[in-house]
């Protein structure tokens, strides 16, 4: 996987960059290989903001399915052309053991500004030794900056798949808290699960209890657990709410499978046709 | 009238001073990574302190209206700890591409061991692979003949002179700095190192050409207006306003302009001071205080 997505990296920045700034990567690279020292290894990743720039990777389809293919979820379609040149760096990063590697990158991440930092959270799914870092995943999602926060939770397959489900609940609330698209989060529906439906029913009476709008997102969540006991909360939404929180009480009452709420929804015709959650989820962000 | 400070340790001062070099006319500080008054005894103490100089010592300049820039390396003193030293050189290249860093710096000597010699020649390296400028701090003792070797020293490891900074000058060095090409500051220390006065005589006698005035301002007796003391003298002395701007300005930004990380533009359109800003969820403002707020046109 390492050496496809190195390959894919280098193939996208050389399309997009001066002939200086690849000639000087691949110096770097050959000093490196020769003579592997953290100076080096430093140095170049700290340098390369001076040589590439950071500009909109040119992506098309096939881009997409490649990088798709060489690692299931690694989603290009935000990167900038330094993300992409700094991520390749960092899949240079050659080290005897976890814990040297890690030594190395636990480095980058306590220097790194705000654009580094979203490169190193979003490379999480590529590091080679990436199932043993779910511990920088749930770091990440401690931050208050909304960019880093973003490269962690959003757009990344990581979380879903080795993000503990307290870690995992956490980041989904505070997605909600900070405004985040939920639809954006990798294997929402799949990583659902009876706590976090109670944290999340608890969030919007909290926000209702003070008058604030809650995202139609937040019912995806809780969907699966919905039961008679939530009829108040769904009788909520499908009388007082928008247009999107109708279609989302809707939604989440279908997937609940819960006979009573699905019998209370005839009573409630909509007028519009169904949408998906990642429907509602578009509308209510953008 | 303008002025920068190219060499203040402003992490060892007080918000009063901020604002009275604010209220002087400094727009611009560069504070040299140095040591702290006592040894530091792990990688982390060093990680933390220049992450605090691109971070958190640059914002709280800003919410006095000073734009606050950065040198980053490892000083003479601590170079003669070797374990420490060489993971210091390791950290080193994270910071010198950081936003903001204008050289690497202030390196040298101190009491020119060994070692100071091996890590001030380490880092020339660095600086020349990066592409920096460099700060070079004279030794105290032996200043003469140090000072000497220093440039030889960054001449040997292909630094051009024109990118090097010597600072800490006083009379009986500041002649073979300028001859040599090299930039010659002066710190101006109140008891010490060099006076208003004596520095006036020397900008009367060499001219302001590649001479830069700093306070090098730290947790000692040091005065924070030194620049701004010095031009009023200069002025009171008949020298001409233009020689004025040049030694308590314009050198520094063409020294450390070279870097590519400080503009005259950006000293030129201060930004408004709002200090209900926050850096990391922390302000400057203790419970009770009223935010100073500037507002454009006033
Ligand atoms: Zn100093």
């Amino acid at each position: 996987m390492n050496n496809a997505a190195q390959k894919l990296l280098y193939e996208l920045i050389s399309q997009q960059s001066p002939d200086e700034a690849v000639t000087w990567l691949d110096q770097q690279a050959g000093k490196y290989r020769s003579q592997p020292n953290n100076r080096i290894f430093n140095l170049t990743f700290s340098t390369i903001v001076r040589h590439f720039e950071k500009a909109d990777l040119t992506l098309n389809d096939k881009t997409l399915q490649r990088a798709e293919q060489i690692r299931s979820g690694w989603d290009l379609s935000q990167w900038d052309v330094r993300q992409a040149a700094r991520t390749y760096w960092l899949l240079q990063l050659s080290a005897d053991s976890f814990e040297e590697y890690r030594k190395v990158l636990d480095r980058l991440f306590a220097t790194a500004d705000m654009d580094e930092q979203v490169t190193l959270y979003a490379a999480l799914p590529l590091y080679d030794y990436s199932d043993q870092m779910a511990y920088r995943a749930s770091e990440g999602i401690r931050t208050n900056i909304t960019d880093v926060f973003d490269a962690v939770a959003l757009r990344n397959p990581y979380p879903a798949e080795y993000m503990s489900d307290e870690a995992w609940n956490q980041m989904v609330l505070k997605a909600i808290f900070m405004g985040r698209p939920l639809y954006l989060i990798q294997q929402l529906d799949e990583r659902r699960n009876p706590d976090q439906a109670r944290m999340l029913i608890d969030f919007a009476h909290e926000r209702w209890a003070a008058s604030r709008p809650v995202t139609p997102e937040l019912w995806r969540g809780v969907a699966p657990y919905l039961t008679e006991e939530h009829l108040p909360n769904i009788q909520r939404l499908l009388e007082q709410g928008d247009k999107l929180e109708k279609q989302a009480a809707a939604l989440a009452i279908k997937e609940s499978e819960n006979d009573t709420l699905n019998k209370q929804l005839a009573n409630y015709p909509q007028s519009d046709k169904e949408l998906d959650w990642k429907t509602i989820g578009i509308r209510y962000n953008d | 009238m303008m002025f920068i400070d190219p060499h203040i340790h402003t992490s060892s001062r007080t918000t009063d001073d901020y604002e009275a070099m604010q209220q002087a006319g400094v727009v611009a500080v560069i504070e040299p990574a140095f040591w702290m008054g006592q040894p530091r005894t792990q990688v982390g103490s060093f990680q933390d302190y220049f992450s605090s100089l691109v971070g958190w010592e640059r914002f709280r300049a800003s919410q006095f209206g000073i734009k606050h820039y950065c040198t980053i390396g490892l000083n003479s003193r601590e170079a003669n700890n070797e374990a420490l030293a060489e993971e210091v050189m390791e950290l080193l290249p994270l910071f010198l591409s950081k936003e903001g860093v204008v050289a690497v710096g202030e390196i040298g000597y101190d009491d020119q061991t060994p070692l100071e010699d091996k890590y001030f020649r380490a880092q020339l390296e660095l600086a020349r692979e990066m592409d920096m400028p460099v700060m070079v701090h004279t030794p105290h003792r032996d200043k003469k003949a140090g000072t000497s070797r220093s440039m030889d020293v960054c001449q040997e490891h292909g630094l051009a002179p024109s990118e090097v900074v010597i600072d800490h000058n006083n009379e009986e060095t500041v002649k073979e700095v300028l001859d040599r090409g090299f930039w010659a500051a002066f710190s101006i220390y109140p008891h010490t190192k060099m006076s208003p006065e004596r520095m006036t005589a020397i900008v009367q006698q060499y001219g302001p050409e590649r001479i830069i005035v700093n306070s090098a301002a730290d947790w000692g007796i040091s005065d924070v207006l030194s620049v701004p003391k010095t031009a009023n003298l200069m002025k009171e002395k008949g020298v001409p306003e233009e020689h004025i701007r040049l030694t308590c300005y314009q050198n520094a930004l063409d020294a450390y302009g070279q870097s590519g990380q400080m503009n005259e533009a950006d000293l030129l359109t201060p930004e408004l001071v709002d200090q209900r800003k926050k850096f990391s969820g922390n302000s400057i403002l203790r419970g009770g205080q009223t935010p100073r707020v500037d507002k454009s046109g006033s």
